[in-house]
């Protein structure tokens, strides 16, 4: 064994000499054999030649002798490479397209695969991921499935249910921070005890809450999110024990939440961001009874019990729902509840878009490597004689497609390389341009396991491409190839074969992709052209939030905001100023059971709904609504609350269909029920529908409020401006200092700004698709150009005879743009039947069209076969060129 | 090519050069000649295979070669046995013994 190592080592390391002994053995034995023959009597020449003759190939034996000595795989391996990149260099547009398309399919895939790993594949902070779920109701009349929970609907819950180990519910507000620095509009997320329990999570600094803190009076304490520790704080750790103060009222911060964690769930959430402070929920008495106004607000978490699984969680929580169904029909009907994996629920509404996009870019390689497959076949083709002399002079089969092998496993280390850059830089430049906190992600990293999927890719789809043209070349018979390249021996027979099916796959392929992106597009450009109902230009909008413990009563928060509107008025530049309770086009907004007098009354949970919005002076004006029927409210309605309410055309279409809306009276349960009853408000006016939840979402039935029949005390402020909004805004800080300096403006933007911020994620999948769809048409022409061209030169010598014997040249072009099209039809019709199959799994993803839009399929197959058949024509152009003479002479 | 060429089976040259190299040490080229000689002209090992074969040879440790002067005073390379060849040698010798037998009383029968 020892020797046997030591011998080869000897071998590979002392190769010169070796290889010299080996010459003058060999020569040796020749000089022996010859003087052997000249002593039976021939003469020194014809000694020479038997001696030559019985011999045989010097090179063979040599060859054979080396693969005997076992050096053969190291220093084969280092020739292969040597003459490979010799190989590669000789023939650089060869080589730059094949590494380019490599490390474009490659860099692509991994950067795709590396957001998909973050977002959809890595473990979530929290402890035991898997048992952690999302418990929602289920609004069966609006098909609402995550509607966020009612208070005492989670309290019988928890007593109710048997599979989970534990629930907490949770609700964000906002709240100013005021005392160290600037004031700043903060996201508190309000949590009800063993919350943190719930998930499995200890703060990394301080003890964080004791079961005290639950306890009204005792609930003045907060763990901050880590992030914000950072940012605020300076991740000063001595901040522990400290206090600040939140709307005023002091707040002792008890610990630092780790890293990571960062539980935000969008289909809950009353504000819209990120919480950056977690606070005790010291629930009232009340929290469950169903008498005192029942809404619906909180968001649920719960722990499965060991064993457990979802669909058992599921089907207890049925049985639960349908119980309070029966129990309480005035809130509970048509309520279910639905149980949602947090992972599912974290992913949930990015799942479609990053599987279409893994699945895109998975068709992306796929081309790729068909694409580099064509090329090496193309290319083993035109060394077919040097594969036949290499086999001639003693090279074996298997050797022959090593060298080839070792050749397109070069291509695919150097590409796949290049493509390690390009996923670096993909990855980076798909975080930058993905919509803010659309991925939930600052960074992803290239890990080791994602390095290890780069390398199995390169190595899979180097075997891939690179084992088809040596198996063929190796079985290619030698004497045939070398006295006859153009006549199409079997070898080049199969080679055809697998070249045009390669295009095929490709055509196909693509297809599927561009009618995907054309989808993506035409779907994008409805959303974009959709009419909000408003008019977003020059509209500024930013929140200012009161705390209750400057402005407790109602009406000093109505005189404050009205103040505040009319200095804004004043100032030039500015049009009209308003405000309104959520802001528009952020999903945010809540809605409500109606009655209106004069209907037959039924529970509220089976009545009319409609959303309610609170609003201030000239708001139809500053938003642009048109005012369809009735007025507006007077100076005196907004003062005071005077029952009145203005709804759009949709209620009217809705609940009042054939009716005159006007001075009909309608209770709008918002606050107190016996309040509400006793209060009806009347309809003063009907304006136009507007998609206030975003362009994607149908216009909804809204009743608008005076803000003093409903006063928040947080309020986004609308300004509508002569020219760019955001430049009035330090004028408008000034006057908001001068009223009051402890207060901060938040969320400052524009409604355009705000508007393509609505549509960025369908903008975002849009662009990604987009992208793979150009490089596959690319990569695709690139393909059949390729192949087509080839065919050409193959049958050079064809066109020549037929142009002799008076071919027209129309004719030859026929018979070549005859080939290229029977390829793109198959090609295409493959792709259509696939893309008609596959494009139904992204139409979660399309807004106005089906997921068959017949016009976009159209449309790219035209786009498709358009530049299938020009990438054709060129070749086909070159052929009616050919001159007879010269292509009978061209063997 | 000459015209009576028999194909030695796997692994017999191996057999036929320990055996041949074991008197002696001899240079490739006579040991062909030998095997030649002493076969009576049926078997001819051809270069092709007999330097492949030594070289294995030497690898695994049974022959080993150095540079001597040949019967003419020219460099050649000569191959002899190790103590490991001739234990291998012995080795093959029984069981090419033990196959001939058995295969010759298969051929005899009937």
């Amino acid at each position: 064994m020892l020797n046997d190592l030591l011998f080869r080592l000897r071998s590979l390391f002392r190769r010169t000499q070796i290889e010299e002994e080996m010459g003058d053995e060999l020569r040796f034995h020749f000089d022996h054999q010859v003087e052997k023959y000249v002593a039976t009597g021939l003469s020194l020449q014809e000694a020479q030649r038997r001696a030559r003759l019985t011999m045989g190939g010097e090179d063979k034996i040599k060859e054979d002798v080396r693969e005997a000595r076992g050096v053969s795989f190291v220093e084969t391996l280092l020739q292969d490479l040597h003459y490979g990149a010799r190989m590669l260099r000789k023939n650089p547009s060869f080589t730059i397209v094949a590494i380019l398309t490599l490390a474009l399919g490659m860099g692509a895939t991994v950067a795709i695969f590396s957001v998909v790993d973050a977002v959809l594949l890595r473990p979530l902070p929290y402890r035991d991921p898997a048992t952690l779920a999302v418990v929602w109701e289920n609004s069966i009349r609006h098909s609402h499935p995550h509607n966020v929970v009612g208070p005492p609907n989670f309290v019988d819950w928890q007593r109710q249910n048997t599979v989970f180990e534990s629930m907490a519910a949770m609700a964000d507000t906002r709240a100013n921070l005021t005392g160290a620095g600037d004031p700043e509009q903060v996201v508190v997320q309000n949590v009800t005890a063993g919350f943190f329990h719930v998930v499995g999570v200890n703060p990394v600094l301080g003890s964080g809450f004791t079961e005290e803190n639950w306890k009204k009076g005792k609930d003045d304490v907060l763990i901050l999110d880590y992030g914000f520790w950072k940012r605020r704080f300076g991740s000063d750790t001595h901040l522990i024990g400290k206090t600040i103060e939140l709307n005023g009222k002091p707040q002792v911060i008890v610990g630092i939440a780790p890293k990571d964690f960062n539980l935000f769930i969008k289909d809950g959430t009353l504000t819209g961001s990120a919480p950056q402070m977690w606070a005790p929920f010291a629930v009232p008495e009340s929290f469950g009874d169903r008498k005192e106004g029942f809404g619906r607000w909180l968001t649920v978490v719960a722990r499965m019990k060991p064993g457990v699984s979802l669909a058992e969680a599921q089907s207890e929580m049925n049985i639960v729902a349908s119980r309070l169904q029966q129990q309480y029909p005035d809130t509970n009907a048509h309520w279910g509840a639905t149980v949602v994996s947090m992972r599912e629920q974290l992913s949930g509404d990015l799942r479609p878009a990053l599987v279409t996009l893994f699945c895109a870019v998975a068709f992306v390689l796929m081309i790729a490597c068909a694409n580099v497959s064509g090329l090496l076949l193309a290319r083993a083709a035109t060394r077919e004689k040097e594969i036949a002399i290499r086999t001639a002079i003693g090279a074996s089969r298997w050797r022959v497609a090593r060298q080839l092998l070792t050749e397109s496993l070069l291509l695919a280390v150097v590409g796949g390389a290049l493509g390690l850059v390009l996923a670096i830089w993909g990855t980076n430049a798909l975080l930058a341009a993905s919509p803010k906190g659309l991925l939930g992600l600052t960074s992803v990293s290239i890990d080791m396991r994602l390095l290890s999927f780069a390398i199995a890719a390169t190595l899979l789809s180097s075997l891939l491409f690179g084992f088809l043209p040596s198996y063929i070349a190796a079985r290619s018979p030698i004497a045939e190839t070398l006295k006859d390249e153009t006549r199409g021996s079997s070898a080049s027979g199969r080679r055809g074969f697998l070249r045009h099916a390669l295009v095929i796959g490709q055509m196909g392929l693509a297809l599927v992709l561009l009618a995907g992106s054309g989808l993506l597009i035409r779907s994008f450009i409805r959303l974009a052209g959709v009419n909000p109902g408003f008019e977003t230009r020059n509209l500024l909008t930013f929140q200012v939030g009161l705390p209750r413990s400057k402005y407790a009563k109602d009406p000093a928060q109505v005189a404050f905001f009205n103040e505040f509107l009319a200095r804004i008025s004043r100032i030039p530049g500015v049009r009209n100023a308003s405000m309104e309770n959520y802001p528009p086009l952020t999903g945010l907004g809540a809605a409500t059971g109606v009655h209106i007098l004069g209907q037959p009354q039924v529970s509220k949970a089976e009545g009319p709904v409609s959303g309610v919005r609170v609003v201030g002076q000239d708001y139809l004006q500053t938003m642009g609504i048109p005012l369809l029927a009735g007025r507006t409210f007077t100076e005196a309605e907004l003062k005071e609350a005077r029952r009145v309410v203005i709804v759009n055309q949709a209620f009217v279409d809705k609940h009042l269909r054939g009716e005159n809306p006007l001075g009909k009276r309608v209770v709008i349960y918002m606050r107190d029920e016996k309040v509400d009853e006793q209060n009806p408000s009347e309809i003063i006016g009907v304006c136009g529908s507007v998609r206030q939840m975003g362009p994607g979402e149908e216009a909804k039935p809204i009743a608008y409020w005076p803000m003093p029949e409903l006063t928040y005390s947080r309020m986004t402020i609308l300004v509508k401006t002569a020219g760019d909004p955001l430049s009035l805004v330090s004028t408008i800080r000034y006057e908001l200092n001068q009223m009051d300096r402890e207060l901060p403006m938040a969320s400052i933007a524009s409604m355009d700004q705000l508007l393509s911020d609505s549509i960025s994620r369908s903008r975002f999948t849009m662009f990604v698709l987009g992208v793979f769809a150009v490089i596959a048409l690319i990569l695709t022409s690139v393909g059949i150009y390729g192949v087509i061209a080839y065919s050409v030169a193959q049958r050079t010598h064809e066109i020549g005879i037929r142009m002799a014997l008076g071919a027209q040249r129309r004719n030859v072009l026929g018979l070549v743009l005859g080939q290229g099209t029977r390829l793109t039809l198959i090609g295409v019709g493959i792709g259509a039947v696939a893309a008609l199959l596959l494009t139904r799994l992204m139409s979660s993803l399309l807004f106005g069209i089906s997921a068959t839009d017949p016009i976009t399929f159209v449309a790219v197959i035209v786009m498709l076969a358009a530049v299938a058949l020009l990438a054709t024509f060129v070749p086909a152009r070159h052929a009616t060129r050919v001159s007879p003479v010269v292509a009978l002479r061209y063997e | 090519m000459p015209e009576t060429h028999i194909d030695l089976p796997q692994g017999t040259l191996d057999l036929l050069i320990l055996k041949t190299i074991k008197l002696q040490p001899l240079h490739g080229g006579a040991i062909s000649e030998r095997i030649q000689q002493i076969s009576k002209e049926v078997l001819q090992v051809q270069q092709g295979s007999l330097y492949p074969a030594l070289h294995r040879l030497e690898r695994r440790g049974w022959i080993k070669a150095r540079w001597g002067a040949s019967e003419n005073n020219r460099r050649a390379k000569y191959y002899e046995l190790t103590r490991a060849g001739r234990k291998q040698l012995e080795a093959e010798q029984d069981s090419w013994r033990k196959l001939t037998t058995a295969v010759a009383q298969i051929l005899e029968t009937t």
